[in-house]
């Protein structure tokens, strides 16, 4: 039997163009940013500028679709924001003695990133332990593990960021797939071609740069995994109706313990690619707020703080909208500071649209 | 349901007073000159401005609300009152009308965060996260703007005498004399009693904890957290006074940037950026419940002072300030814990 999807509010029909326009606000309200800043922003509509907003966008993609499955079950964690930079400076300071040890640059970098990756997951698993075994609300759990991460991420960096690290981290974490040089027609794959110099790179055309390679990847699993997959449906079932969850047979302790280890695991790897990209162990500073965008992403993308809704997809939507907001006010020349006015403004406007349209997300 | 009794429940029941009272003895014996009439006056002044905060933070998490713009509120507050009274001394203003009329701008202008607040929670049903991490945007922007980045200064110097003043000063063989510092020959020994900004504080953190805890307002408030349905089913305007609860957090939240300009005679966009999750966090200590209609603003200060005492303890007794956060982190699992293991007995009063 095949039912028409006509949406219906206080008894009135809506037309299907206003509930689509509804449904994906959050993408037309990307197409039309994009739409004016290209008018607006000086290099805003270019290849260039759109590969580094993404590539910019890398942490913050990583660090929302941690927080997307943490949301979806009905939970929220606050200290992401802190263990990325806690994966950073441990990851960082490792590969440093390591190699100032004696280690070749591979060997530290594996190592370091081990440390970094073991040091977040450690934070997330004792929030798991305490918000599920314990029952401690979840944002104070990741409250305190929070405040643990900033204690010891200070300790390692002494408030300032970890350097000489091991040659050719920022050659992997900022390099292209591909480089056309057009005047000479030279190309080549992962660097740029031979007998192109330092006089000719401004005519160098970059393609895809890795961080591209790995979000596809990455993304593409976490999407998989969370639609698709059992996992990600007891993780709907939980944050849809705890009690249900229990009732239908899923050990919701053992799944909650393993959603904050992901989320975890997914910030202590944003903060490896931060590693990659700037060539430092950089600690989180208390303004950066790095958690509260992620959250803010997630929920422009249409999901619950109440739990059981949410999609990778629609937070990918979420957080680049931000980037975008983000650069396309620079490029227009507006000021720093009215940037956050902006996002507060837009943030509003995404919200009332959510709660006036309830039934459609 | 298992009674405890003895012991157990006694400490259950006021743990946090115990911790607070081992925090005291730690740091009296440990921390150089935290024993002292000086030392706990440092940390009550320090404590001033986040225990505005946290009273506010109070009001809304009663509610089952939070509030995230509390610390960008009073960075606001902070500017525009130092602007104000920056802009009065200059038309030539004495420097006493000046910091009036600068406080009572700011504080009509302070209302405002917490009315947009209030509207989006009450009104358009947005949640208090949302809402609140955007007005804090909003504001945070617009203190930057009015400062361009830096700090707002060429506050008169009354400001540094109000805000650093004492509320009584003894002198051997004079008395005791009010606000003012006597007028003695220089290097006579003058006792500082009771900083003029914590008798202020405690004036209107004590007018807080009355409406709270005494008055219909404060029961609707504690009927909103506990229950959202039964509260609208008891006849409560419900919308109408979230929108005040929000207001009251806002204006609270002002209270305290202006304390923080005559106490630091600037105003820093970012001057509560720290302090907003340590809002949170000494709210939580004191026993209330994120989910609402547990928690009152004696507690809550309770839980104030034992972030205080931890901070300035700690910076007494020369450790690196960054342990404070894995302290801070320890107590607030810790706190959580016990309320888990003794529920009957912390919210059984409230």
């Amino acid at each position: 039997m095949r039912h028409t999807s006509v949406a219906v509010v206080n008894g009135k029909p809506r037309s299907p163009a206003v509930s689509i326009l509804a449904r994906h606000w959050a993408l037309l309200f990307l197409a039309l940013t994009v739409t004016v800043f290209s008018f607006t922003g000086r290099n805003f509509f270019a290849l260039n500028n759109f590969q580094s907003i993404i590539h910019l966008a890398t942490t913050g993609l990583l660090l929302a679709s941690a927080e997307t499955f943490v949301i979806i079950a009905g939970g929220i964690d606050i200290s992401i924001g802190f263990l990325l930079g806690l994966s950073a400076v441990s990851s960082a300071s490792t590969m440093q003695l390591l190699f100032a040890a004696g280690w070749s640059a591979p060997a530290s970098i594996v190592a370091g990133i081990s440390v970094g990756m073991a040091a977040s997951i450690a934070c997330g698993l004792a929030a798991g332990i305490l918000i599920a075994r314990f029952r401690v609300p979840p944002f104070i759990a990741t409250l305190g593990t929070q405040g643990i991460a900033i204690g010891i991420s200070y300790h390692i960096c002494g408030g300032f960021p970890i350097g000489y690290l091991p040659p050719g981290l920022t050659e992997i974490g900022n390099g292209y797939l591909l480089y056309i040089h057009p005047p000479s027609g030279a190309w080549s794959f992962f660097q740029r071609p031979d007998g192109i110099g330092a006089s000719q790179i401004k005519d160098l055309v970059r393609i895809i740069p890795f961080s591209f390679v790995l979000l596809a990847v990455l993304l593409a699993v976490l999407w998989h995994l969370l639609k698709n997959t059992r996992f990600g449906q007891h993780t709907y079932a939980i944050g849809g109706s705890m009690d249900a969850a229990v009732r239908a047979g899923i050990d919701t302790k053992k799944h909650l313990i393993l959603v904050y280890v992901l989320s975890a695991a997914l910030a202590g790897f944003a903060g490896i690619v931060d590693v990659f990209q700037s060539g430092n162990g950089n600690y989180t500073t208390f303004g950066a707020q790095l958690e509260l965008f992620a959250i803010a992403a997630v929920i422009i993308g249409g999901a619950s703080l109440f739990g059981g809704k949410g999609r990778i997809i629609a937070s990918v939507v979420g957080v680049i909208l931000l980037k975008v907001l983000e650069n396309g006010l620079n490029l227009s020349g507006v000021e720093p500071f009215y940037r956050y006015i902006a996002v507060g403004l837009i943030l509003i406007v995404a919200v009332v649209i959510d709660q006036l349209f309830p039934d459609l997300f | 349901m298992r009674r405890r009794t003895g012991f157990a429940s006694f400490l259950g029941q006021r743990w946090a007073v115990l911790f607070f009272l081992v925090e005291l003895v730690f740091f009296s014996f440990l921390g150089g000159g935290f024993f002292s009439l000086n030392g706990m006056q440092i940390v009550l002044f320090y404590s001033t401005t986040l225990a505005l905060l946290a009273t506010a933070e109070t009001f809304v998490i009663v509610t089952g609300g939070i509030d995230f713009s509390v610390g960008f509120v009073m960075g606001f507050a902070s500017v525009v009152s130092a602007k104000l009274a920056a802009a009065f001394d200059r038309m030539g203003l004495p420097p006493e009308l000046s910091l009036t009329f600068a406080v009572l701008a700011t504080l009509a202008m302070g209302l405002l965060p917490g009315f947009v607040n209030g509207m989006l929670v009450a009104r358009l049903k947005v949640p208090p996260f949302l809402a609140t991490f955007s007005v804090q945007g909003i504001t945070y922007g617009v203190s930057l703007i009015l400062t361009k980045g830096s700090a707002a200064t060429n506050v008169p110097n009354l400001a540094n005498v109000i805000g650093n003043g004492y509320f009584m000063y003894w002198v051997r063989g004079r008395g005791l004399s009010f606000f003012l510092r006597p007028d003695v020959p220089r290097g006579t020994n003058v006792v500082e009693i009771i900083p003029t900004m914590v008798v202020v504080t405690i004036l209107f953190v004590a007018i807080a904890a009355f409406l709270l805890k005494r008055t219909r307002f404060g029961q609707h408030t504690y009927a909103i957290g506990g229950s959202m349905d039964a509260a609208v089913r008891a006849g409560i305007n419900t919308k109408k006074h979230l929108v005040l609860i929000y207001v009251i957090s806002s204006f609270l939240a002002t209270l305290s940037g202006i304390i923080y300009m005559l106490e630091y005679v600037t105003g820093k966009s970012d001057a509560g950026s720290s302090f907003m999750l340590d809002a949170v966090v000494a709210v939580v200590i004191g026993g209330a419940s994120l989910f609402g209609g547990a928690g009152t603003v004696w507690k809550t200060i309770l839980g104030v002072l034992i972030l205080s005492v931890l901070e300035m303890g700690l910076k007494m007794m020369g450790v690196q300030t960054f342990d404070k956060f894995i302290a801070v982190g320890i107590i607030l699992v810790f706190a959580v814990l016990i309320d888990q293991f003794f529920p009957e007995l912390i919210h059984k009063e409230d």
